[in-house]
């Protein structure tokens, strides 16, 4: 490269160049599935698309609470049920070793899953 | 310390570098893939893509299920 | 034998300067450049042996650094690193095919240069000022009836609300941030693509196809974004050839 490509920055260049590069790696969100890993890639997998579900299911509860078109009964019985599905995913997570950041698959042009 | 900051922009300016070179730009075939017992089947990003070009021409033919965006 | 293409070249203005540019230029793997021409356009390429590429991160790069060579003279689609094909003929059929969709983002990029814009802040910072603004007019849901008994549950959808409503805020902050960069770069007549991350710091990835005599313009602006938004940082890069803004998929 025969000139300086970076015009303006304002930042610690450190502690950017280290964000940037987690955006750009995609390494972290391979999914290898292979006979030793079956079960826990598969795992990574399927839990990968029941917490992006169950995140958008929570978003769309929350603008209907928020909306106020719901009953107290209501709202308490989808408290009831966000909180016991977070639970669950928890102990899925748990069980098969993976943090937040194993599920949000980098979906290279689509961008983040999640 | 002056070296340092010439050192980081130039990290910044590889990274983006490559963001745009691996991730942008025409493409031939979709690159998102799923590696399935050491088979790659669906790429999904930079590192995959160095070592994906025989893979590519195989998603090309079309036997491996490809899942394409620009 | 196979073929890496690097990029799409437009010759129509000086057809043969490309020739006399490649020679002696020396591609991936050292093998020579050359161009296969078609119509108004020419495909820069160089050989590969048929086991495809054994690529690493250092012929990224160089390979990046061929195309910007190139577009420093021509108007060019750069392709996507390691665009292998089989031959010069399927090269030529691949042009045939989608020679419309090559002119015309040809033309949408012609005498014209990519920049990059990535928006950084502090989200625990913003967020907590965003608190502070709404806290007042924010009304949570109502301790229910004495007779439902598991308030532990509304306790719940009040913590998720709050945070619901917090990460509107967010996003209506950044959507406003981004209205403001988009209007003031209109007086640049350049066509621009933001992003919004979703991540905890770099809140704003945007780029910018402008034309290449404003660089300096830009900078400008962009110093005046910071002065505006103090809380905000920002990493202005370029120029890079136009890679953000191709929208083909060759078939």
């Amino acid at each position: 490269m025969s000139e300086n490509k970076l015009l303006f920055n304002t930042g610690s260049l450190d502690e950017l160049s280290q964000e940037i590069g987690e955006i750009t790696s995609t390494e972290k969100s391979k999914l290898e599935l292979n006979p030793d890993n079956a079960d826990s890639g598969l795992a990574k997998l399927v839990l990968t698309l029941i917490e992006l579900i169950r995140k958008l299911v929570e978003k769309q509860a929350m603008r209907r609470v928020d909306g106020g078109s719901l009953t107290d009964a209501e709202i308490e019985r989808l408290g009831e049920t966000l909180m016991k599905l977070e639970i669950k995913m928890e102990e899925l997570k748990k069980h098969f070793n993976l943090t937040d950041s194993d599920l949000n698959i980098n979906l290279g042009p689509l961008g983040d899953l999640m | 310390m002056h070296d340092n900051i010439i050192d980081r922009s130039k990290d910044v300016t590889i990274l983006e570098l490559l963001d745009r070179v691996l991730n942008k730009g025409v493409i031939l075939t979709g690159d998102i893939v799923i590696s399935v017992a050491d088979v790659d089947l669906i790429y999904l990003g930079v590192k995959l893509m160095l070592s994906s070009v025989e893979t590519m021409e195989k998603l090309k033919s079309g036997r491996y299920i490809t899942s394409e965006k620009a | 034998m196979k073929l890496l293409i690097y990029a799409i070249v437009s010759v129509k203005d000086a057809p043969g300067t490309l020739n006399s540019l490649l020679t002696g230029m020396k591609g991936t793997s050292g093998m020579p450049l050359y161009s296969v021409p078609f119509n108004e356009v020419s495909v820069v390429v160089s050989n590969i042996n048929s086991e495809g590429l054994n690529a690493s991160q250092t012929d990224a790069i160089g390979y990046a650094g061929l195309i910007e060579t190139l577009a420093q003279k021509f108007t060019l689609l750069p392709m996507r690193f390691g665009s292998v094909m089989g031959s010069t003929q399927e090269i030529a059929d691949m042009l045939g095919k989608n020679m419309n969709e090559i002119l015309r983002n040809l033309e949408k990029v012609e005498d014209k240069f990519e920049f990059g814009l990535k928006i950084f802040c502090d989200s625990e910072k913003v967020r907590a000022g965003l608190k502070a603004k709404s806290a007042a007019s924010a009304k949570l849901i109502d301790k229910p009836a004495p007779e439902i008994k598991h308030s532990v549950y509304l306790d719940y959808v009040n913590q998720k609300l709050k945070e619901h409503r917090l990460e509107e805020l967010l996003m209506a902050y950044v959507d406003s941030v981004i209205a403001e960069i988009k209007g003031t770069l209109a007086r640049l007549n350049s066509i621009d693509k933001f992003r919004k991350t979703g991540a905890e710091k770099n809140i704003i990835d945007a780029v910018f196809l402008l034309d290449k005599n404003k660089k300096a313009e830009l900078i400008k602006v962009v110093e005046g974004f910071k002065k505006q938004y103090p809380e905000l940082d920002f990493i202005l890069t370029g120029p890079w050839p136009p890679y953000s803004f191709i929208d083909i998929t060759i078939k």
